[in-house]
């Protein structure tokens, strides 16, 4: 009969972690950033029809980084249960917060007891209006939640971008400005990203229920350009 | 409620109703309560759209409410009716409007406005051969595809229909039907369509009861809807009182006789 070999959780823990980072790192990242009216996501996806980005509900948000498969199936089980709860409660009832933690349990449970760890970062921001606050809450591959109230960077070079982001910012700006910012951020000083490879979308409140809007590549190209 | 993941052999896909079935929390209903109905609504092709026309009446044993509001839109571009029990009709559009925007946000494409009139078959069948609630919807709407309005009726089984005149739903339908009938042309203008199919209810709650007519003392007059290439949009409350208005006036002037004529 053989034995398992004893591995310590220490090292098991650093294995599945480097497992994750390695993966997530082979994609590319997105920013997600508060405006004066709105939130505004920006990802770097040269795909047009496989979206990182995606509306959740009325005033929520999803973005995901890593591998497609793992993030969508996430997306999918995020819209069934905004859904789920507006019609058996009501569409106030349905918050960011909630969602972000049924994302994070599910995240700490793959991370510790799956077969191997999800290899992706996802995103849950969400629109505040008088019930609730604008948040970004940003969930690692390993399950932990952080809320930013400003800005959050998602993927490999997670790290770079943050403090590039950081060190220019001035705070809340009009869309035009905020998607500058946040395309310089994603592109770095040596490169720029043509408006075809990027994907945009936004929350903001335009007069109906439904806050999420994608922008189209003549939209983000007119504002990067101007 | 926990996060509602599915193994990929199990998985509902984009539809809101099969999720349902799927957690095990589609509804049961009870049998032999009595409940209210709502009646009167009519849809018809114009150039360029449809135009609806509902009564706002909720019948029981007495009239039950005044005010229901029996059109809603089921999307920008669709507009869903009821006739029937008023629970279920209304329970009914809110399916209607969660499922569409369900699978469009899973999907990230809308469903055509086909695709929408056949979901609600099996949703129709379903109730009315299980339940004593009996729901008759219509769905209009503007087909962004084909660039045209579109009108669809059912059957009590849930057999879906396209028609290319009108459609009518509700008690009413006797008064309702025979004003289009004589009335309906071919490619009117959303002004004539709105003009007929708000005389087709008036005929309608002047001669059944639980169809509401015009309500001069509560100041609450049948709803009346447009959708085209701009969307759903609803007559304003001034606009729908001024089309009743008229058509009461003229009754009025002489002495309750439609006068032989469409007026």
């Amino acid at each position: 009969m053989s034995m398992p070999f004893y591995v310590s959780p220490e090292q098991l823990t650093k294995d599945r972690a480097e497992f994750a980072q390695k993966g997530i790192a082979r994609g590319r990242s997105m920013v997600a950033t508060t405006y004066d009216n709105g939130v505004l996501l920006v990802a770097e996806n040269p795909s047009a029809s496989l979206n990182k980005i995606s509306e959740i509900y009325d005033r929520i948000a999803f973005a995901g980084v890593g591998k497609y498969n793992e993030f969508d199936r996430l997306r999918e089980a995020g819209i069934r249960w905004a859904d789920g709860t507006g019609y058996t409660y009501s569409r106030e009832d349905v918050d960011a917060r909630a969602l972000a933690n049924y994302y994070a349990q599910y995240l700490g449970a793959m991370f510790a007891e799956g077969p191997k760890p999800l290899e992706i970062e996802i995103l849950v921001a969400q629109l505040g209006n008088e019930l609730r606050p604008t948040k970004l809450y940003h969930l690692a591959y390993e399950g932990t939640i952080t809320d930013e109230e400003r800005f959050a960077v998602l993927g490999g070079d997670a790290d770079t971008i943050k403090q590039r982001f950081a060190d220019t910012d001035t705070g809340a700006s009009d869309l035009r400005g905020a998607l500058h910012h946040a395309v310089a951020a994603l592109s770095g000083p040596d490169r720029s990203i043509p408006a075809t490879d990027l994907e945009v979308a936004v929350l903001e409140d335009r007069g109906s229920r439904r806050t999420f809007v994608r922008l189209t590549d003549e939209v983000v190209g007119e504002l990067l350009n101007n | 409620m926990g996060l509602p993941l599915f193994s990929v052999q199990e998985d509902p896909g984009p539809s809101f109703v099969s999720y349902l079935d799927a957690k095990g929390a589609s509804m049961t209903l009870p049998t032999g309560v009595d409940s209210p109905h709502a009646t009167t609504v009519v849809a018809v092709r114009a150039a360029g759209g449809v135009v609806l026309v509902g009564d706002r009446q909720a019948t029981g044993a007495y009239i039950a409410s005044r005010d229901v509001r029996k059109i809603e839109a089921a999307d920008r571009f669709t507009a869903i009716a009821i006739s029937g029990s008023a629970a279920m009709g209304m329970e009914f559009i809110r399916m209607a409007q969660l499922s569409f925007e369900h699978y469009e946000k899973m999907t990230g494409s809308s469903l055509s406005l086909e695709g929408k009139a056949n979901y609600l078959s099996p949703l129709i069948q379903r109730n009315n051969l299980t339940t004593p609630f009996l729901v008759l919807p219509l769905l209009a709407g503007y087909d962004v595809n084909r660039k045209r309005g579109r009108v669809f009726e059912y059957d009590g089984a849930g057999g879906c229909y396209e028609r290319g005149d009108f459609v009518v739903i509700g008690s009413g339908t006797p008064f309702a039907e025979s004003a289009l009938r004589l009335g309906f042309r071919d490619d009117m203008s959303i002004e004539d369509a709105v003009e007929l199919a708000a005389l087709a209810v008036y005929e309608a709650g002047d001669n059944d009861p639980a169809t509401g007519g015009p309500d001069f003392v509560r100041n609450i007059f049948p709803m009346i809807v447009t959708v085209t290439d701009e969307g759903f949009s609803e007559l304003s409350a001034e606009a729908t009182a001024t089309t009743f208005r008229t058509i009461h006036e003229r009754r009025t002037a002489t002495g309750g006789r439609p006068g032989g004529a469409l007026r």
